[in-house]
């Protein structure tokens, strides 16, 4: 089911405020965009309204030269994005019961369940955390688990509301290698955030949420050569 | 004063002796009101839910009826059901006046409310974001309901601990519907009012107490589930 999605003239407007008119906005396959913009801008109700969590009032929806009318575009796009909440909401129980949530909700047998599962937590190194509460989790482990109950259900897209607000360096570190590790895998994921600069070695499109309308910012390779550097290599040997 | 405390003494006697003609009262009362709060459970959690996450026309003028029925009294509620149940109302044919299954409709109708209206507190009050991520992880809706409500089990545990509360210690109702008839519709509360009536203190004080001792250990289950509800 791989394949762009396109959306055109989003529209969402709370009360008398019109908070998004979006004139058109693509996600690719295989790529990682990054959307910024000031706090209020709009970024989780557009993260939301790509993820068909949220109803916009205006928006045409089109995948595969497809265009779908809301309804069915809510459904399409509940099965391929996987939304992350910017502070991820832990179920009360375990974290395997947590990332094994979406594979029992879509009926998966037993037996897969428990070593996808494993297999999962091994991957992001959480099998420790396995039978604690995750709700008594750190920040950090939250995030770290919502990323593999994520991964598991294997979608086209990641949608990830500030991934890495919040944090301590560390925990924004070990967040960061678990998301730079899922690109590198092939995920598509589309990151919102303030920090340009910390995800700008594994982004490939920058676009920038401003009264309402996306304005896509360009990526120098120069520039991302330099903030990878001043960034992102103090960072990792201190991290380490 | 002596009185008293012979009635008491008496009544102690009458509860740890096991008299049996006070516990089938007790019996009665807590056949006929777990019957009714079994019943309307899960109807009522259903329409909390679809009046906390619903988004449907009259959803608003709904909540604030089941708010104002909170404070239904009981004798009103009494009343309605006997002139259904009488002989000469709609639902005479069926003969159910003055039966158990009478009192388990009264208490029905004192329930409803109760559990609907702080069960959608709860699940009102609950995180949206519970929704949202069972919805993203791939759930059905009625799975997601189920989560939700799972999420806030302790508010609705406790919606359902107050509805059973009030209809168990509720006497209006029941003596209009069940007639408190001795073996046969006779509960706790009618049961203290007629021997009291009577001037029959210790039978009264019996069931009293044991009115009371309930009221303590819901009270009890209550705060225990308001505290996990607190720490979580
Ligand atoms: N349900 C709602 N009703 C009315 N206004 C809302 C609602 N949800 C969000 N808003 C408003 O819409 C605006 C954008 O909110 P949103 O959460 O999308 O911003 P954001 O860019 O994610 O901000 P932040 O950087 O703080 O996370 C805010 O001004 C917010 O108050
Ligand atoms: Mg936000």
């Amino acid at each position: 089911m791989q394949g762009s999605v396109r959306f055109d003239n989003v529209e969402k407007v709370y009360g008398d405020r019109v908070l998004l008119s979006i004139d058109t906005f693509t996600v690719n396959p295989g790529q990682c965009i990054l959307i910024s913009g000031d706090n209020g801008s709009g970024k989780t109700t557009l993260l939301k309204i790509m993820s068909g969590l949220l109803k916009p009032e205006k928006a045409t929806v089109t995948k595969n030269d497809v265009s779908l009318p809301w309804v069915k575009a809510k459904s399409m796009l509940q099965s391929e994005m996987v939304y992350l909440h910017q502070t991820p909401y832990m179920f009360d129980t375990s974290v395997f019961n947590n990332v094994a949530y979406g594979l029992r909700a879509t009926k998966v047998p037993k037996a897969q369940v428990e070593e996808k599962v494993w297999q999962c937590l091994r991957w992001a190194r959480l099998d420790h955390l396995t039978p604690r509460n995750a709700k008594l989790l750190s920040g950090g482990e939250r995030q770290r688990v919502a990323l593999t109950r994520a991964r598991i259900v294997n979608p086209s897209f990641l949608i990830l509301d500030e991934p890495t607000a919040n944090m301590d360096r560390g925990s924004r570190h070990q967040t960061y290698e678990l998301i730079q590790r899922l690109q590198s895998e092939g995920m598509s994921i589309v990151i919102s955030s303030h920090d340009v600069e910390f995800f700008a070695n594994i982004i490939d499109f920058h676009y920038f949420l401003e009264a309402g309308n996306l304005r896509k910012i360009d990526i120098g390779t120069k520039q991302r050569k330099h903030k990878s550097s001043a960034v992102v290599t103090p960072f990792q040997r201190k991290g380490r | 004063m002596q009185d008293i405390y012979q009635a008491t003494k008496e009544a102690l006697i009458l509860l740890l002796g096991g008299d049996p003609g006070i516990w089938e009262i007790v019996g009665i009362s807590f056949s006929v009101s777990l019957q009714a709060i079994l019943y309307i459970t899960p109807l009522s959690l259903l329409l909390a839910f679809l009046l906390a996450f619903g988004n449907f026309r009259g959803r608003r003028i709904l909540i604030s009826t089941f708010h104002t029925f909170l404070a239904i009294p009981a004798v009103v509620v009494g009343l309605t059901v006997y002139i259904f149940l009488s002989r000469n109302g709609p639902l005479g044919d069926l003969g159910l006046l003055f039966s158990q299954t009478a009192m388990v409709i009264g208490q029905m109708i004192l329930a409803f409310p109760i559990v609907v209206a702080m069960s959608h507190s709860a699940l009102q009050s609950s995180d949206r974001a519970i929704w949202e991520t069972a919805k993203t992880l791939g759930a059905s809706s009625p799975k997601a309901m189920f989560t939700v409500m799972y999420e806030a089990r302790f508010g609705l545990f406790a919606a359902v601990i107050a509805a059973f509360s009030r209809i168990i210690a509720e006497v209006g109702c029941s003596m209009m519907v069940g007639g408190n008839i001795l073996h046969h519709t006779r509960n706790i509360p009618t049961a203290i009012a007629l021997e009291t009536s009577k001037g029959e203190f210790a039978q009264g004080i019996a069931l009293g107490l044991v009115l009371l001792f309930l009221a303590l250990a819901l009270n009890l289950l209550l705060s225990s589930a308001r505290y996990r509800l607190e720490m979580a």
